[in-house]
């Protein structure tokens, strides 16, 4: 495996610098995906040959404090899939944890798998080619609250917020897009590093758990600015979605909003976790576009070409709704003043989103069914999520959403070394809970 | 629920070379008994089809649409048994088994015959009315599969090949009660594949018992969790209307027929067959 690593990152470092000379696609190639055209100088190619892309071999650590995913930059593919468990034992569900790490660990670092005599199903599905790229892939695993409930010896050490997610009054929840025993964040820079590591899952785990719903979704992809600033990616109704998002790189802001920590009234075990709610949230987009842009602005409380809030010149303005106490300006029925007044009080209702746009085909009466797979990370469900959710309870942009699936979950502590694994922490206290009562 | 062996780069190695020394452990003669066992085992299914189809086609020429509809599932469940024999040919399998999905026209196709399409009839619209040329139609048709089976030479990869494709089947469109729409009837065809691939795995254990202990314990437990599961909903002439499954026992199943699935797929290649 190291050998053809050094093959291939060769071969990258060669591409990269063979699209860097072609320079004219340049937007197109800093953003790594490129078409086959854009290096097309190289010499006539096939209309069926592989578009190529220089960012196969970023790879995020696996190992750490906390579980990727969740701080890590979000790449132009995610996925939110769930899963029934089957495993009831301390020993199966340990079992399972181990399988996971074990796949996630290898599938995050990229490689060779091994190769079984041709008579057996292969072990790996093959569709990303004979040695498996990261591409920049991190799977997130979450256990929602049925997970607890259906094991009595688990019961106890249920995060405290930890909920089944219950219907907002805007939502139409589909019972089979909703909750789950365990959920997957999966995200890599391509659809298809997401596909293959969803298939490797299932091939290893078919007796412990089983697919409840899946969605994937996408960020679209822009060209790099020429003074190196970053903005956030456009929803599906073409809003800059995120802007006011906390700073994810800011590590005492992070342990404040995002991750569990000790001397809370969580459980100890949960430390370094933190809650997870996911929302499946269709957009009516052709009515959408067929709104006003004035409208279509007041609504969100933000400029649309340039993401900047309705007082301000750029996206990372901050609103000053004390200024503006009537909502002359600034609607008070905005989408982002009702998220986050800029009080002192809400302040503790920071969230962190993580957001993809999905589009499934068509409704039955010809519409398109997009919107929003709305992934959003913190410390708190009930002061983060829940709480800005019922504050923009009678929001304008309601009339555009249909929340149709979801659910809560708790994120797993990160894998801190080669002899922990995803849920040791949580196995472990309910082994001190058994033995308590056996003593 | 079986222990399930951890899959690091490390361990799939090994199990790799472990699953090449049981390949080479099996002579192409070891097959033959089984094999040959196999086709009497086809031969009787068939012989039961044949006689159920024509006592059901005559229930339902003769309009007596209570009779034809108790015989449904029992008929039909034979066929699901040796489906991968019958699939062999794929013109037979198609008249008698298509579903509505496999016509562009659905229930209204004119293609749309067989087995299923008399369901749509008796079940959906209540009534005999219009089914006996396609009852006549199946009764030709498994008259003929019957004939052309006699005359087939199993091939050994097919037949062991066919306990993972039964499984493949169960999984495909029994777990989500899409196969007998109408009737609700599924769990008499998820029965009747399940049997069919125990059949065929139980004639090969013998050969790789000894080799791959933990293997054979695994694919027994799991066959023994789908019967304890089915057993549940088993009543006096057959079993419960599909809609009657609890989804615990729905995910109880499905996590042992993926499981049979994937273990099964390796079982051609254990007994070094291609």
């Amino acid at each position: 495996m190291k050998q053809s690593d050094t093959i291939k990152e060769s071969f990258v470092t060669d591409r990269r610098r063979l699209l860097l000379g072609v320079g004219a696609a340049g937007g197109a190639i800093a953003a790594g995906l490129t078409s086959a055209q854009a290096a097309g100088n190289a010499g006539a190619e096939q209309v069926t040959d592989a578009p190529v892309s220089n960012k196969m071999q970023e790879r995020q650590p696996f190992h750490g404090e906390h579980q990727a995913g969740i701080v890590t930059p979000r790449p132009a593919a995610g996925m939110i899939v769930t899963f029934d468990v089957l495993a009831q034992t301390p020993r199966d569900v340990e079992q399972l944890f181990r399988t996971l790490t074990d796949r996630i660990k290898f599938l995050m670092a990229g490689g060779t798998p091994p190769a079984f005599d041709p008579k057996l199903p292969p072990s790996d599905s093959g569709i990303l080619g004979p040695i498996v790229p990261p591409d920049n892939l991190t799977i997130t695993v979450s256990l929602g609250d049925s997970f607890f409930a259906k094991r009595d010896w688990l019961a106890p050490l249920k995060p405290v917020r930890l909920s089944r997610m219950t219907g907002f009054p805007n939502d139409a929840l589909d019972p089979a897009l909703c909750h789950g025993d365990i959920s997957l964040q999966i995200c890599a820079n391509t659809p298809d590093a997401t596909i293959h590591a969803l298939r490797d899952i299932l091939k290893n785990t078919p007796d412990l758990m089983v697919v409840r719903w899946k969605q994937e979704g996408s960020v679209p992809v822009l060209p790099p600015k020429a003074d190196g600033s970053h903005e956030s990616a456009r929803n599906f109704l073409g809003f800059r979605d995120g802007s006011a998002n906390p700073d994810a790189r800011d590590a005492a802001l992070m342990d404040r909003v995002v991750w569990v920590r000790d001397g809370g009234e969580e459980p100890g075990w949960a430390r370094h976790g933190t809650y997870q709610a996911v929302r499946i949230i269709r957009n009516f987009v052709e009515r959408w576009d067929r709104t006003p842009l004035n409208e279509q602005q007041a609504i969100f409380g933000r400029h649309k070409a340039t993401g900047a809030p309705l007082d301000g010149k750029v996206e990372s303005d901050t609103p000053n709704y004390a200024a503006d106490p009537e909502g002359k300006v600034t609607p008070l029925d905005a989408h982002i003043r009702l998220a986050n007044p800029r009080t002192k009080g809400s302040e503790e209702n920071l969230i962190l989103r993580r957001p993809f746009n999905y589009s499934n085909g068509v409704s039955k009466s010809g519409q398109l069914e997009q919107g929003l797979l709305f992934i959003v990370y913190q410390a708190d469900l009930e002061k983060g999520f829940i709480t800005v959710q019922k504050r923009l309870k009678d929001e304008p942009l309601a009339e555009y959403l249909k929340p149709i699936g979801g659910g809560y979950f708790f994120t797993l502590p990160g894998v801190t070394n080669e002899d922990d694994f995803l849920g040791r922490s949580l196995l472990q206290a309910a082994g001190q809970i058994a033995s308590g009562k056996k003593s | 629920m079986s222990f399930r062996t951890t899959f690091s780069a490390g361990a799939f190695a090994l199990l790799a070379t472990s699953s090449i020394a049981t390949a080479a452990g099996v002579s192409p003669l070891d097959i033959v008994k089984p094999v040959a066992d196999y086709k009497i085992f086809v031969s009787e299914k068939l012989e039961k089809l044949v006689a159920d189809t024509k006592s059901f086609t005559d229930a339902v020429k003769a309009g007596d649409l209570k009779k034809a509809k108790a015989l449904y599932a029992p008929t039909r469940v034979n066929y699901e048994t040796i489906e991968p024999v019958a699939e062999l040919f794929s013109d037979l399998d198609k008249s008698i088994d298509s579903r509505a999905d496999d016509h562009e026209k659905r229930e209204k196709d004119p293609d749309f015959i067989g087995f299923h399409r008399i369901e749509y009839g008796l079940f959906s619209q209540n009534s005999t009315e219009g089914l006996a040329p396609i009852a006549d139609k199946l009764m030709t048709d498994v008259t003929d599969l019957n004939k052309r089976v006699k005359d087939l030479t199993f091939p050994p990869d097919k037949v062991v090949g066919g306990a993972a494709a039964l499984m493949e089947e169960v999984a495909a469109t029994k777990i989500s009660g899409e196969e007998d729409r109408y009737s609700h009837t599924d769990l008499f065809d998820f029965k009747g594949n399940v049997d069919g691939a125990k059949k065929i795995y139980d004639l090969v254990r013998p050969l790789i018992v000894k080799d791959d202990g933990k293997f054979v314990a695994k694919v027994d437990a799991n066959f023994a969790t789908v019967e304890k599961t089915l057993a549940k909903y088993k009543t006096a002439d057959g079993y419960e209307s599909y809609d009657k499954l609890t989804e615990d026992d729905r995910k109880v199943l499905a996590a042992a027929v993926n499981t049979l699935a994937e273990d099964l797929s390796t079982l051609r290649g254990k007994l070094g067959l291609s």
